[in-house]
């Protein structure tokens, strides 16, 4: 296999890869989390650089560090998750700019684990994204029902007996694998374009989870396949052509919606935000 | 459940519950916006956390799994969620279908059945979103009713419901209690109580009085756990038993 096609093929996984675990996190509403994961794993791959070890373990073993203090900050008083995330993704995107400039006599590109460098992504990048996909559809297809029900309504997944954190913990690890699997390829910063943009394009579209659990990886495949091909035959870099052309169909998804009218606002949605009355007595 | 409390976090919620109801029995839980109605039904599902006292379910502690049915408020839910209808009310089957199999054709029939009895078998395809509010609460409902619950827990079912829908619920609510479903409901709607409910239990951020339901609806139980505002409202319209409507 060629350059070209290794580039082509890890393409399409990391899209369809990216489109299932990122129907996850768009229906969890995890994007934010998941952007602060994208860019805090950074300092993890320059610092797996500098030591001369493995890239996607160096930004691996960041993510455990920092899914650690994402839950602690969290915990704190008053702290939302959404302010652990704000907080650690300028903070690990720093840390690894302050490592960059530190060692400017690095081997590697460190730039490349911000955009992405397809053309130049191994055989054993492209295996060990195969893996994580192969996981992420096993567990769809197998805890599918219970991932939709705990996503949909917490309190009644519990209230019938179920626990919630492996589905969460589950979603995290998946999360994880394919930010730092599809780090090489993408980057960090653009890998939540793929992430974010397949699953809500499929989502405007989709009248099940199940079709989304369908369309988002397809998208997010196209968007991979068709990136690499337009970066090639307009000379320019892949990893954001990547990301624009998932943008891109998100906003044709959006056209598309608004158009056919496939989401309806839901009808009475004025009766059921009518404020409470404090107490009807009635004779 | 005796004088048990609840808190969130280090904040108590709920203080001093003591109370039962049997089969085919049901307890209105009133008071006013923050009295602890909601926090209680989570007490029960084990959702937050007991201080103090004892909660049994059906005898045991915790709530042995699958046996409870819970309908919370729609507002709770994403109105935008990718699901249908049918697909919400299997997930009252889920626990009986364990983690790996998928619904077999008794578990199709058991949430047509349930649909029908919310009178909402035409819609079953329909994305649950797009359904009204009513419509949204009576499928939850159904989503109880395939379950096959022994304790049927429901949050506020009547906010923003119009007559149709409140008639439909209160009778789907009437037949469970008759097949011995015992009923826990939340609720700041009169109507219900004295529609479905045997006793009421008054709450305050602790229990103000717990009984058959004309004995504990009296002005001076009201007026505790209302306060003042809830008072003058009453005063026009309150039944105090024997000394007939005013």
């Amino acid at each position: 296999m060629g350059y070209f096609e290794q580039a082509l093929l890890a393409a399409v996984l990391i899209g369809a890869l990216s489109g299932l675990v990122g129907t996850l996190v768009v229906l969890r509403q995890r994007t934010f989390f998941a952007q602060a994961l994208t860019h805090a794993t950074f300092p993890g791959a320059v610092g797996a650089a500098i030591l001369g070890v493995s890239i996607p373990l160096g930004a691996a073993i960041a993510s455990i560090f920092i899914v650690g203090i994402m839950t602690m900050i969290g915990r704190v008083n008053r702290q939302g998750n959404q302010v652990a995330s704000g907080i650690l993704l300028t903070a690990g995107f720093a840390l690894g700019v302050l490592l960059q400039g530190l060692n400017p006599s690095l081997p590697v590109k460190v730039d490349s684990y911000l955009v992405g460098s397809i053309l130049t992504v191994t055989a054993s990048d492209v295996t060990l994204v195969a893996i994580v996909l192969a996981f992420a559809v096993l567990a769809i297809v197998f805890l599918g029902k219970q991932i939709m029900f705990s996503t949909f309504d917490v309190n009644g997944y519990r209230a019938a007996g179920y626990r919630e954190w492996p589905i969460e913990l589950l979603t995290l690890l998946l999360t994880t694998a394919t930010v730092v699997t599809a780090m090489p390829a993408v980057g960090a910063i653009l890998a939540i374009a793929l992430i974010a943009a397949p699953a809500a394009a499929a989502r405007l579209v989709s009248r099940t989870t199940t079709q989304m659990f369908v369309i988002a990886p397809v998208l997010g495949a196209v968007s991979g396949l068709a990136g690499v091909l337009l970066s090639r035959s307009l000379d320019v870099a892949a990893g954001p052509t990547i990301a624009l052309t998932a943008t891109g169909l998100f906003m044709l998804a959006l056209v598309l919606q608004r158009l056919a009218g496939t989401v309806r606002a839901p009808r009475e949605a004025d009766a059921r935000r009518a404020p409470r009355r404090s107490l009807r007595l009635k004779a | 459940m005796a004088a048990a409390s609840f808190a969130y976090g280090a904040e108590p919620a709920l203080t001093g519950i003591d109370f039962a109801v049997s089969p085919g029995q049901a307890v209105a839980l009133i008071g006013p916006n923050g009295s602890g109605k909601s926090t209680l039904l989570k007490g029960i599902l084990g959702l937050i956390t007991r201080t103090s006292g004892t909660v049994e379910v059906l005898g045991q502690w915790p709530a042995p799994a699958g046996y409870i049915g819970y309908v919370p408020q729609t507002d709770q839910l994403d109105p935008h969620f990718p699901v249908s209808l049918e697909q919400v009310v299997m997930m009252g089957r889920y626990r009986s279908l364990g983690w790996w199999r998928l619904p077999s054709k008794a578990d199709h029939r058991a949430v047509a059945e349930a649909l029908e009895t919310v009178d909402l078998g035409a819609r079953a395809r329909t994305r649950f979103g797009e359904l009204s509010g009513g419509q949204q609460q009576r499928g939850l409902l159904a989503r109880a009713v395939a379950s096959a619950p022994r304790l049927l827990l429901l949050d506020e079912p009547f906010n923003g419901l119009d007559q149709i829908n409140r008639d439909a619920l209160i009778e789907t609510v009437k037949r469970l209690k008759q097949q011995g479903v015992a009923v826990l409901v939340s609720t700041h709607d009169l109507d219900l109580a004295r529609a479905v409910c045997e006793s009421v239990l008054l709450l305050n951020g602790a229990q103000v009085a717990f009984g058959p339901r004309d004995a504990v609806l009296t002005l001076a139980n009201v007026q505790q756990a209302f306060g003042s505002v809830g008072v003058e409202m009453d005063e026009h319209t309150i039944v105090v038993p024997g000394h007939g409507g005013h």
